[in-house]
């Protein structure tokens, strides 16, 4: 497991090297001089100077490129143009609000994506089975910020049952000790702050859930239909096995770990997804500070908040490796 | 050809899907002929509107047509569908099979570089690119398009290299025919199916990233009628007058839908085993 584990990291190491490639560049494909394209015109030549100087685009490509890593390696990730803080700083803080509905989306996810797929995929053109289909399709269909509208106009500003935006009544305060909302709020031992943060959690974690969910549910249901033709199933049903220990003994079990990686996989469009619900939901995670950065053409920030998406989903695909691995006796036997 | 419409017709979704398609089609093509008003006419007097029988959509906060600024946004839409995944195909395509069939140096560079690529949720690459090359309607296609070519790269490399240890392929090299001509010939056009399904599941999201770039404002600007600048336009009044925002959001709905269904319908048809199922 551990040769596993290194040789894997190992292999991520080229892959990291053209990512920050690319994040590098990002500033670079400004047209024209980044430093006067940002300021806009009426700068002055002292300005642009000084905003040269802080993007480091005077010394020569490869020594911007050289100090770039250096800094990422101490964690300076350069200040923001608007707030003048050190992004890493910026993000961090930011970070466990987007994790907190992503990771919350994912368990969702899973507890109805799975289930759904499997019912679907033993009662092909059932009525249940049509139902799902045209569902999940709609699901994948769905802009995700269309999502988020429906959703906060119906749920929010229609029948108020649920907050609007944000991630806590105003008139609460909750001492940040882990940055988790809820975490924090079951900290304080407040009743009143875990339901607020539980209720303005369900819609933001409803439409970044839905998207994988269905995404999931087809998953499993296409690959169980395929399982479901393979000989060792009509092997054990031959053999007199139950239809339930057929289909939850053989045919699930084949059927969950390529949905293991469809779950690391598009995790990734998930973390996209992201950035239009909390901008949509005024979620205070990097995918709203990305939007923000965006609108104020803060580059350090945009770069910054990029490679942390990257990093995040490069850490979820060893992560889902690793548990594949150790899943598949296959792989498991190889290992060893 | 007959069977593959025989196998449209029995499969209902599928048909559904073109049907849907073939009409928002003729509705693009010939809306202009059929006197509705201008995407862009501007008429503060009847700004707001709910649907009504002169504005079947309702208007929007400078009085414009709803219905008229979506079926003029569809062009646009269709375009960003078929013109993103055309470059994402001839890009991805041509670096796929050239790695897949050289190997070696290249094959190392092409991947790690698809690798990368494909490190970043495609989404935040798209914005972050889109972002640099600044904010409008081709730099947006060239955004998603970049994002989505690895795929079709990662997918022509396996067909290549399943391709290239054919008898038929090896009967070629040893013939002494030229590289480039036995890469186009041979092993790119035994390749190509599995292409084509990957490419027509692609449009829907090709579709639903530019929309989304738009929506954040790195795609198409105002006074352009796009889907996703117009859902985020008239996002303020979303509350007061929600068919504004949400008129162009059900039609980005409506058109994904429409492809993935037609993605998927190919996509069995393709799949021998799902396809005797049927």
């Amino acid at each position: 497991m551990f040769d596993f584990l290194v040789r894997r990291l190992l292999a991520l190491i080229p892959v990291l090297f053209v990512v920050l490639v690319i994040v590098f560049s990002l500033v670079r494909f400004i047209p024209g001089d980044p430093a006067i394209t940002l300021l806009g015109p009426g700068a002055t030549e002292s300005q642009v100077a000084a905003l040269r100087e802080q993007l480091n685009l005077d010394a020569p490509l490869l020594q911007q490129f050289l100090e770039y890593l250096t800094g990422l390696l101490q964690g300076d990730m350069g200040q923001s143009l608007k707030s003048g803080k050190p992004v890493a700083d910026e993000i961090l803080a930011r970070l466990p609000a987007t994790l907190e509905i992503s990771v919350l989306a994912v368990l969702i996810a899973i507890v109805i994506g799975i289930p759904i797929g499997v019912l679907s995929a033993t009662r092909p053109n059932s009525l249940f089975d049509h139902l799902v289909r045209v569902t999940s399709l709609v699901g994948v269909s769905i802009p995700a910020f269309l999502l988020a509208l429906l959703l906060q106009l119906v749920f929010a500003t229609w029948l108020g049952l649920l907050p609007v935006s944000g991630r806590m009544s105003a008139y609460l305060f909750v001492e940040p000790v882990t940055g988790f909302a809820l975490v924090d709020a079951w900290l304080s031992g407040e009743t009143g702050a875990v339901r607020s943060v539980l209720a303005h959690l369900v819609l933001p974690t409803s439409v970044l859930a839905a998207f994988l969910a269905a995404t999931l549910g087809r998953f499993v249901r296409t690959t169980m239909l395929e399982v479901m033709t393979e000989d060792y199933i009509r092997t054990a049903r031959a053999k007199g096995m139950t239809w339930n220990t057929v289909i939850y003994g053989h045919a699930l079990q084949n059927s969950l770990l390529p949905a293991i990686t469809v779950v690391g996989l598009k995790f990734a469009e998930m973390l996209g997804g992201a950035i239009l619900t909390e901008t949509i939901f005024a979620w205070p995670g990097i995918g709203r500070f990305m939007f923000e950065a965006i609108r104020n053409r803060d580059y350090p920030v945009i770069q910054g908040t990029t490679l942390v998406f990257a990093l995040l989903f490069m850490l979820t695909s060893v992560i889902v490796d690793i548990i594949h691995a150790m899943l598949d006796p296959r792989v498991r036997s190889k290992i060893r | 050809m007959n069977d593959l419409i025989r196998f449209f017709r029995i499969n209902t979704l599928a048909t559904m899907g073109t049907s849907v398609l073939a009409f928002l089609l003729a509705a693009i093509l010939f809306g202009p002929f059929l006197g509705l008003a201008s995407p862009l006419e501007l008429n503060m007097a009847e700004k707001l509107q709910p649907p009504s029988s002169n504005h079947w959509f309702g208007t929007d906060s400078f009085g414009r047509d709803m219905l008229a600024r979506i079926i003029h946004g569809g062009r646009y839409t269709l375009a960003i569908g078929l013109g993103v995944v055309v470059v994402a195909f001839i890009v991805g395509v041509f670096f796929g099979t050239v790695a897949g069939f050289l190997g070696g140096i290249a094959d190392m560079v092409i991947m790690r570089i698809v690798d990368a690529i494909l490190s970043f949720p495609a989404l935040v690459l798209a914005i972050a690119l889109a972002a640099a090359f600044g904010p409008s309607l081709q730099n947006a296609m060239l955004a998603v398009a970049i994002t989505l070519a690895p795929q079709f790269a990662r997918l022509a490399r396996s067909q290549a290299l399943g391709v290239s240890v054919k008898p038929y392929v090896e009967a070629a090299v040893s013939l002494g025919l030229p590289r480039h001509r036995i890469l186009w010939r041979h092993v790119l056009i035994n390749a190509i199916g599995p292409l084509l399904v990957q490419a027509s599941l692609s449009v829907g999201s090709a579709i639903l990233q530019t929309a989304s770039l738009g929506f954040l404002g790195l795609g198409a600007q105002p006074p352009l009628a796009e889907w996703g600048a117009d859902v985020s336009a008239n996002l303020q009044f979303v509350r007061s007058s929600p068919w504004t925002a949400l008129g162009p959001g059900f039609a980005i709905l409506v058109t994904v839908l429409c492809f993935n269904l037609i993605g998927d319908a190919l996509a069995d048809w393709f799949n021998p085993r799902r396809r005797s199922e049927l």
